[in-house]
């Protein structure tokens, strides 16, 4: 039996799978000071009279690094940054509160401005009067050579060993320096309550009789083994999108191109899968309002959902973004769209009589017929969400590309499905499906689709390896590896690097067996030309085991 | 109506306007040859050095894919010869349609200025084409400018090329063209390749004035190209009233390019592109990969988006680097004066030629294609018209390791009166006619109209798009 639990803002979904179906599912709201205790509330609803010895597989998906953020809560950090020349960062106001140094490494590893130790040891008096125990260090290019971070800890160490520092390279070695300090500062300040709350978890299992592996839901719509979410706790946060994304595909299991679209009460989730395959965000998602290194789904979240409280306001007619209650027809206090719904196609989904009171009880202070008012509503909805469709797919075909057959082979999509998730999917996508002009699908295990993708998704993992002949050196973009090369390199032997390096990372892992999955996403070589004739090469290649549904899983 | 909050929406987009668009494409896959300085590793410690800046994830920047310019893009523009194909393979075209995209976003009014960081560059292609010169074969400026002007009616437009080649294809395009003000400034052609961009190249006969060359002694250095931004180029474009300016933006001046001899830094051309403010700029040569082009385009970007650029440095720079010698100095002073000298009596100018002229004025010149090794002799003649600048007529052979190429082209200005039209498509539609075996390849270029045609001797195809 599997287990896939996914703690949302407001409810908490539970699944338990098994034989090929869903055997129980349970929905609790969250109480968001004590998340283990809706957990084990849900697993306790899922178990009843069911041994935890039978549990193969757990997977969680949960908002504790998400709420953090937000409350601006966790462990105190003080970054220390080492920009060199370039951006003004004080102007941006990235970090106002950061210590900005000396030093100053280039793209080719090259250290072209020494450290000021003085600086670095004033600096760690500072840090510790003011009694903040946690330092993240990061360096622009400190992933192509690391010394200068490293001289950082080691100073700091030095006089203050109590010290926690996290360094950059070790987090994110991917370009995009802000996106590393980002990273780095938000899992040196989460790491230590993530750990706990982790602890905690096992613990409550444990005593359930469960020992099976205990999986956490990434923001990439992969999962990793609770041990290895100790070290990046950021890669938690916007799992619950992606829980609903794997939903999706778990309910439908093939290769088609589809919109995931996620109705709630009060939001609207939009997705991509694109044959098969969940899309990615280009940027990473963002953490406390900056863009980071962690993968996350392309989403588009809209403050409209089935529940969206609708409003005479005495000159408009105002929709959402706050919700009063369910949809009058379920028993709410005020019109909704979902009335607007069920008003027009005769009381589908509740009473009618209750819809029309409450959506007249807007239209006639407006002058309006009931009919025109549940109309307009209706068509907004469905506008708003079309154009949101739209726009999807044109941000997708207009991603930027640096090579000529990428702009040649770039093909135009089309949706051929919409896939309704969540509470108010069966109202608004069929409709909404007629106007983009493909069929829609709403299972009947829609509502609990995102607890079923959690419980099905597979691990992931992606890393990339950039390597320099010249230098005789590769670096890894995960957990701050590098290792000598030979100067013959070719393009094939840094492939075989990348998978080498991926299989070891993800038996270290816990999910080896799945490593044999990869891809290579990206290979790039480069001639070093200096004066007319080549001195080196330059590769880089990234691989990755994509999101996908674990083997076991044949679908429901 | 009901108000959801797509209004709100809309109105936060508003404020985005702001934005500096950017097209980065570095041609991963492209090169002239494997060791050539135009190869795939020119932009790639750009690539490296903007990815890590993060300078795209910046609200003040907007990142666009290009796309790929069409066939009548380039037609507009340049006599290819054979055909366009020949001339505009895709690495060519997608450059060309990089700046396109920048051109449309900025009159959509969706950004406030753009930067199109492209290669192959094309500031030495001229009008005919037979081959790559100096690295060119499509002049991405004059495609983007030519599409400017027939998409949205744009009629008078600055170029300014900062490149430390004179530009010579992009002169070439606009010698008789009044309404675009092509200014250039780059080391002294008796130094560098192509030789040419003397003081004295000042436009055609009723284009006078309007084409401005500054030849700068080797190793000037950012104080002596500020004076020439400060006290020629922006007191011009202040008088001529552009509706667009374009910064053609080489970027081997920098004092590390190992093919000239200047002594230009990243925080002098950020500079530069603060003052001159282009709507517009397209990346042209720059060939010290390492030394320079991670920083200077750095600092083009940071200009044009209005970021402190004062924390740009590039890690070998000396503030020497940027001192000027006086004696320099001076030199450029004087010659300064003169081109605003020429500038402000432009109109006279072309009015004595005018008079002076009869009915035809005609140039011989003689082209060499290094790239290609192709020799082009070149006979243009300008019909010298009262209410208009007049349509041209060239023959054009050339002779290279493919062989030999007769072309005659007519080329009708969008400013052209309806009798110098009419007068041009009579000339092509004659030289059909006639069907002497004196041309393989018969153009027409047809502004007014839009409309762009070829005619192909051997096999007597016509094309007309
Ligand atoms: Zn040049
Ligand atoms: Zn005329």
């Amino acid at each position: 039996m599997l287990v896939g639990i996914d703690v949302g803002g407001t409810f908490t979904d539970g699944v338990l799978y098994g034989n090929g179906r869903i055997l129980e599912s349970v929905k609790t709201p969250t109480e968001d000071d004590n998340l283990q205790e809706t957990i084990i509330t849900v697993l306790d609803d899922l178990l009843r009279g069911r041994k935890g010895e039978d549990i193969r597989r757990l997977v969680l998906s949960t908002t504790l690094v998400t709420n953090l953020l937000a409350a601006g809560q966790g462990d105190e950090v003080a970054l220390i940054l080492i920009p060199g020349p370039g951006l003004n960062l004080r102007q941006l106001q990235f970090f106002p509160q950061a210590h900005i140094i000396k030093g100053a490494t280039d793209f080719h590893g090259r250290i072209t401005e020494a450290l000021d130790g003085e600086e670095v040891r004033e600096l760690g008096q500072k840090i510790v009067a003011a009694g903040i125990e946690k330092v993240a260090v990061v360096g622009k290019f400190s992933q192509r050579n690391q010394r200068q971070e490293g001289q950082v800890e080691e100073i700091l160490l030095a006089r203050h060993p109590h010290l926690k520092v996290v360094k950059g390279f070790g987090v994110a070695g991917e370009l995009n320096f802000p996106r590393r300090a980002v990273t780095t500062y938000y899992t040196a300040m989460t790491q230590d309550a993530w750990g706990e709350f982790a602890a905690s978890i096992k613990r409550a299992l444990v005593q359930r009789g469960i020992t099976s592996p205990i999986d956490i839901l990434k923001a990439d719509g992969g999962t990793m083994p609770l041990e290895a979410s100790l070290n990046s706790p950021c890669e938690t946060i916007f799992s619950g999108p992606a829980a609903s994304v794997m939903g999706a595909l778990a309910l439908t299991m093939d290769e088609q191109t589809a919109v995931v679209v996620d109705m709630g009460g009060t939001t609207t989730d939009l997705a991509l899968i694109l044959q098969g395959k969940p899309l990615h965000a280009s940027r990473g998602a963002m953490l406390g309002g900056y863009y980071s290194h962690v993968r996350s789904l392309a989403l588009r979240s809209l403050p409209l959902g089935g529940d969206s409280a609708v409003r005479w306001t005495g000159e408009e007619i105002s929709l959402g973004p706050d919700r009063l209650g369910p949809a009058a027809c379920f028993g709410g206090p005020v019109a909704t769209p979902t009335d607007a719904v069920n008003f027009l196609a005769g009381g589908h989904l509740g009473p009618l009589s209750l819809s029309q009171e409450a959506l007249a009880r807007v239209a006639h202070p407006a002058g309006l017929k009931t009919e025109t008012l549940a109309q307009d509503l209706v068509g907004q909805v469905i506008e708003v969400l079309k154009d949101s469709i739209k726009e999807m797919f044109k941000s997708w075909e207009e991603e930027p590309a640096y090579r000529i057959w990428e702009i040649v082979n770039k093909q135009r999509v089309k949706a051929q499905r919409l896939v309704g998730i969540g509470a108010a999917a069966q109202a608004f996508v069929p409709i909404l499906a007629k106007e983009v002009g493909c069929p829609a699908f709403v299972d009947h295990y829609s509502p609990v689709a995102n607890a079923l993708g959690a419980a099905v998704s597979r691990p992931t993992l992606s890393l990339q390896v950039h390597a320099d002949t010249r230098q005789g050196s590769y670096y890894l973009s995960l957990d701050g590896i590098v290792g000598r090369c030979k100067g013959d390199l070719q393009l094939a032997d840094v492939k075989d690097l990348a998978r080498k390096h991926l299989r070891q990372l993800a038996a270290q892992r816990g999910i080896g067996q799945y490593a044999d999955r990869s891809e290579v996403f990206l290979a790039e070589q480069f001639n070093m030309v200096r004066g007319w004739s080549t001195t080196g090469k330059l590769f880089d290649v990234g691989i990755k085991i994509a999101p996908g549904v674990i083997d076991d899983y044949k679908g429901v | 109506m009901v108000n959801t909050f797509q209004t709100r929406d809309k109105e936060l987009e508003k404020g985005l306007k702001e934005r500096t668009g950017l097209v980065f494409f570095p041609a991963f896959d492209w090169a002239i040859s494997p060791t050539h300085p135009e190869r795939e590793e020119r932009l790639l410690y750009t690539r490296d050095q903007i990815f890590e800046e993060g300078i795209m994830d910046l609200p003040q920047i907007r990142q666009y894919q290009p796309r790929l310019a069409q066939a009548k893009d380039i037609a507009r523009v340049h006599f290819c010869v054979p055909h366009i194909e020949s001339q505009a393979t895709l690495a060519h075209r997608i450059a060309a349609g990089g700046a396109l995209v920048l051109a449309d976003a900025l009159m959509k009014g969706e950004i406030k200025n753009g930067f199109a960081l492209v290669r192959p560059p094309g500031h030495h292609a001229m009008r005919v084409v037979h081959g790559n010169r100096g690295f060119c074969n499509i002049n991405n400026e004059p495609v983007m400018v030519e599409y400017l002007r027939q998409r949205y009616g744009l009629r008078r437009i600055a170029i300014i090329d900062t490149d430390v080649h004179h530009g010579d294809g992009t002169q070439d395009i606009y010698w008789h063209d009044p309404d675009v003000l092509f200014i250039s400034f780059h080391q002294d052609g008796r130094t560098l390749y192509p030789g040419s961009g003397f003081g004295n190249e000042i436009g055609g006969p009723l284009a006078q004035g309007t084409t401005l060359n500054v030849p700068l002694p080797p190793g000037t250095t950012d104080e002596g190209i500020l004076f020439v931004v400060d006290n020629l180029v922006l007191p011009v474009l202040e008088e001529f009233q552009p509706e667009l300016v374009v910064n053609s933006a080489g970027q081997d001046n920098h004092y590390s390019d190992p093919l000239a001899n200047m002594s230009f830094s990243a925080r002098g051309y950020a500079k530069l592109n603060e003052k001159l403010a282009p709507d517009l700029a397209v990346l042209e040569g720059g060939y010290s990969i390492e030394a320079a082009l991670p920083y200077v385009n750095m600092g083009i970007i940071m200009a044009l988006a209005g970021l402190d650029y004062s924390l740009l440095q590039e890690p070998d720079y000396k503030p020497e680097y940027s001192r000027e010698a006086p004696g320099r100095l001076e030199k450029i002073r004087v010659m300064v004066e003169g081109l605003r000298e020429v500038f402000s009596h432009r109109e006279k100018l072309v009015e004595e030629a005018r008079r002076r002229l009869g009915p035809l004025a005609q140039r011989r010149r003689q082209i060499y294609y290094d790239t290609d090794q192709i020799r082009e002799e070149q006979l243009e003649t300008l019909r010298v018209c009262e209410d208009c600048p007049g349509y041209l007529t060239i023959k054009s052979i050339a002779r290279g390791p493919g062989g030999r190429n007769r072309v005659y082209c007519v080329s009708i200005p969008i400013q052209a009166c309806p009798r110098c039209q009419r007068e041009g498509r009579e000339k092509y539609q004659g030289a059909i006619r006639k069907s002497s075996r004196a041309y393989d390849h018969i153009y027409l270029q047809d502004r007014v109209a839009d409309e762009y045609g070829q005619y192909n001797h051997s096999t007597g195809d016509i094309s007309l798009g």
